[in-house]
């Protein structure tokens, strides 16, 4: 009796932690080590997850949405949002707001996102893009919600946060900040996001015996997580599915078994 | 029956006053007032014999534009009565109360409203209702009884119009003047004149007016703006500014007009809520939806959302909300949680609507794949509404013509082509670039004043004009040699080198997009 009572008690204090996960699941990211690190075994739906770039990223923001898009490939598959016919790969339509009008339908479509599930919205002020997204994620029959945001104050990411977990809509915020003044003074700045991600590229290895440039390369840092601890990957995208791979710590490694120990060292890390 | 009404610029009652217009070099008197008027003055004069008979007329110069604006107003605002109303030359309205004089009363009842409230705004007028346009225009103006209001009985035209000047049938100077001439000065003077003498002497005109005022032949009125397909209307005992008061009448006005949506199994598409202030002035929310609706919460949400646009003055007396663009809409149940699909689809289809109201619907697009080699055209931006219908609604935006680009899923076009960079910039940006070879990629690049050393690339590859096209053929970057390059960081380019390495001439560096 006890021993049943224990596990009991632990799930009951789980879902007092972590009321988004345990109420509208979790999106695995498919890759063990990854998953490990996020309490419940994904990125927990109808919250708010924060993607930021580093160095010339944080402006152009071509990494945080490569990520994103990689995610929202999965996002799909969900039982709550079978495909219907006539809306694409199914999970409905996914609402993405953008201060400019610079994402690439063919560029998505090579990570495995198809364009015509997304609707774009285009406003010039942050605080636009902040309402679309509220108005996104208060909606039925939306799949997530995407917003390219420069300033993210915190009452607003509580609200967003809050807005996601009544509804059960997922919502990327992907930071893109003007100038290196912008970023050097949002990033530090703190915000409800359930989970906060850095983006950075590495530079490709080149595939052996071609030239040229190899398959990109990210560093995918969990700097924040509710109930999480902090961590570090190094990844590989596959083309044309959208899939990341965990990579194998040295470069020169053969295709392996990953490693346990795949968190990156300290000297990886870059500066600006 | 239309009503047409008469406003002269009358301002100050005590003083002489006119205003006065520049016309060939001299300077005329565009209206005065009644006690210039009084003392002899008539529009038309020049001020010179106006100064040389009252030498203490004030003056101001006329603003012909101004006053088509405010006459313009004026006929907006009398869409209160009916939606087929029109400004009528340079000082009058027109408006089309058949069927819509019973809502008032009455004619009696319509007109001493209308005239009570232009009253109270300080316009002065002569309202007449008649048979045709071309009567009341000539009572209006010419009815010699005194009264301020004439409305003549129906059928009643010939009698009515028989004693009035030969001025009242719309006829220019020099026409009434050989008409005056002849001895012809009263309407009714030309009924018993046969037609074809009339016409050979004074030119169809006379007979065109006759017949029109006669109501021999009919005579359209084009309503100012469009006219809509279903109307309903909201009028206060007291004038309304509130602004809760203003989102429960909304909310009513929405509830009516779905009422009749509803009985026709049509929905709107596009809807046009009018607010009249006790000032005369016209606030309107104009807003258009995304699928045919008639969701009351839904259209009220969309209505009270704008509201805060709208500026109630001293108060509104009068809510109009107009359904433009109707569609049919088979009768369904709304807001069934069980019925598979529309439920979620609506849910969408609201908050495109109220997307698209807020931030305009220029804001909202997909992104469509086209069938181009040229990068910017392979993937278009197509605005909102949803093409969901045949033929499809959807506007490309730039000068880009679209061919059909078949169904095929993302995954063949990502592996039928070489790798797209997931930002793109429209339009490229230029680079400063430095280059070994006529053929190789740059070693280093500086974009927005950052520099980038290049250690990868790969290349080129070469996208031409498609030569069919007339526009930008010729242009720099007709033929474009593309890299795909990385930067000690990691990060990749996609730079192109416009124009053809053949010496004559530095070839150009641009960046067109970043690799996620």
């Amino acid at each position: 009796m006890s021993r049943d009572l224990l596990p009991t008690l632990r799930e009951r204090i789980r879902r007092i932690e972590r009321p988004a996960a345990a109420v509208h699941g979790v999106l695995p990211f498919g890759v063990a080590a990854i998953d490990r690190a996020l309490p419940g075994g994904g990125l927990a739906r109808g919250a708010v997850h924060e993607f930021a770039g580093m160095g010339g990223d944080e402006e152009d923001g071509a990494l945080t949405a490569g990520f994103a898009a990689g995610i929202l490939v999965r996002l799909g598959s969900h039982p709550n949002s079978p495909p219907r016919a006539g809306e694409g790969t199914g999970g409905g339509i996914v609402l993405w707001c953008l201060p400019r009008p610079d994402l690439y339908g063919p560029g998505l479509a090579a990570l495995g996102l198809d364009p015509a599930r997304l609707v774009l919205v285009q406003a010039r002020r942050d605080a636009e893009i902040l309402w679309a997204v509220e108005e996104g994620l208060r909606s039925a029959g939306v799949a997530a919600v995407v917003g390219e945001l420069g300033i993210f104050p915190t009452v607003a990411s509580r609200r967003l946060q809050l807005a996601a977990g009544r509804s059960g809509v997922t919502a990327f915020v992907l930071r893109r900040w003007r100038d290196g003044a912008q970023a050097a003074r949002e990033r530090g700045l703190p915000n409800a996001a359930a989970t906060r991600w850095r983006i950075a590229a590495q530079p490709s290895v080149p595939v052996r015996a071609e030239p040229g440039i190899g398959r990109p390369r990210w560093r995918v840092e969990l700097l924040r997580c509710r109930g999480g601890e902090p961590a570090c990957w190094e990844m590989e995208v596959a083309d044309a599915t959208g899939s990341l791979s965990l990579v194998a710590t040295l470069a020169d490694r053969p295709n392996g078994p990953f490693r346990e120990d795949a968190v990156l060292p300290q000297k990886f890390r870059r500066a600006g | 029956m239309p009503s047409c009404r008469k406003n002269s610029a009358a301002l100050a009652e005590e003083a002489p006053f006119a205003t006065v217009i520049e016309a060939a070099g001299r300077r005329l008197l565009a209206a005065v007032n009644p006690a210039a008027s009084a003392a002899g003055l008539a529009p038309g004069m020049p001020l010179a014999d106006a100064l040389s008979f009252l030498p203490g007329l004030a003056t101001a110069a006329a603003e012909p534009a101004e006053d088509r604006a405010a006459l313009r107003r004026l006929a907006e605002w009398c869409g209160r009565y009916s939606p087929w109303m029109a400004p009528d030359g340079a000082d009058g309205v027109r408006v089309e109360i058949t069927g819509s004089a019973h809502l008032w009363g009455g004619e009696a009842a319509l007109t001493a409203d209308l005239m009570s409230r232009l009253d109270r705004q300080g316009i002065a007028s002569r309202i007449a209702i008649a048979d045709t346009l071309g009567a009341a225009w000539a009572l209006a103006r010419f009815a010699q009884t005194g009264e301020r209001i004439v409305i003549q009985p129906p059928g009643d035209a010939r009698d009515g119009l028989a004693g009035l000047p030969v001025e009242a049938l719309r006829l220019d100077p020099a026409t009434v003047q050989g008409l005056r001439r002849v001895g012809l000065k009263q309407v009714g003077d030309l009924y018993a004149m046969p037609r074809p003498a009339l016409v050979r002497r004074f030119g169809e005109a006379v007979a065109r007016r006759l017949d029109q005022a006669l109501d021999d032949l009919p005579e359209p009125l084009s309503p100012l703006g469009e006219t809509p397909v279903r109307r309903v209307r909201l009028s206060f005992a007291e004038p309304i500014a509130d602004p809760a008061d203003l989102a429960l009448a909304a909310e009513r006005l929405a509830k009516d007009l779905v009422l009749r949506l509803a009985r026709e199994g049509m929905g709107a598409r596009r809807l046009d809520l009018a607010f009249h202030r006790i000032d005369g002035q016209v606030e309107r929310i104009v807003l258009g939806t995304a699928r045919p609706s008639r969701d009351p919460h839904h259209l009220a949400a969309l209505l009270k959302e704008r509201l805060d646009t709208v500026d109630p003055g001293l108060g509104v007396e009068d809510m109009i909300l107009a359904a433009f663009a109707v569609e049919p809409l088979p009768p369904e149940q709304i807001g069934f949680a069980g019925s598979p699909g529309t439920g979620t689809m609506a849910g969408t289809a609201s908050l495109l609507d109220r997307l698209g109201n807020r931030l305009g619907l220029d804001a909202l697009y997909r992104l469509e794949p086209c069938e181009s080699h040229i990068p910017e055209r392979a993937s278009v931006h197509i605005a909102f509404p949803l093409p969901s219908r045949a033929g499809g609604e959807g506007r490309v935006r730039g000068a880009v013509s679209r061919r059909d680009p078949g169904p095929r899923s993302p995954a063949a076009l990502a592996s039928a082509k070489p790798p797209r960079p997931i930002r793109l910039f429209e339009p490229p940006e230029p680079v400063e670039a430095f280059w070994l070879l006529p053929d190789d990629p740059p070693f280093r690049f500086t974009w927005r004043r950052r520099p980038h050393r290049v250690m990868r690339a790969d290349g080129p590859e070469r996208i031409a004009e498609e030569w069919w096209r007339s526009e930008g053929s010729g242009a720099v970057d007709a033929i474009r040699d593309y890299y795909r390059v990385e930067d000690e960081e990691g990060r990749r380019f996609w730079l192109f080198r416009a124009g053809l390495s053949d010496g004559s001439q530095p070839p150009h560096w641009f960046i067109h997009g970043i690799f996620a």
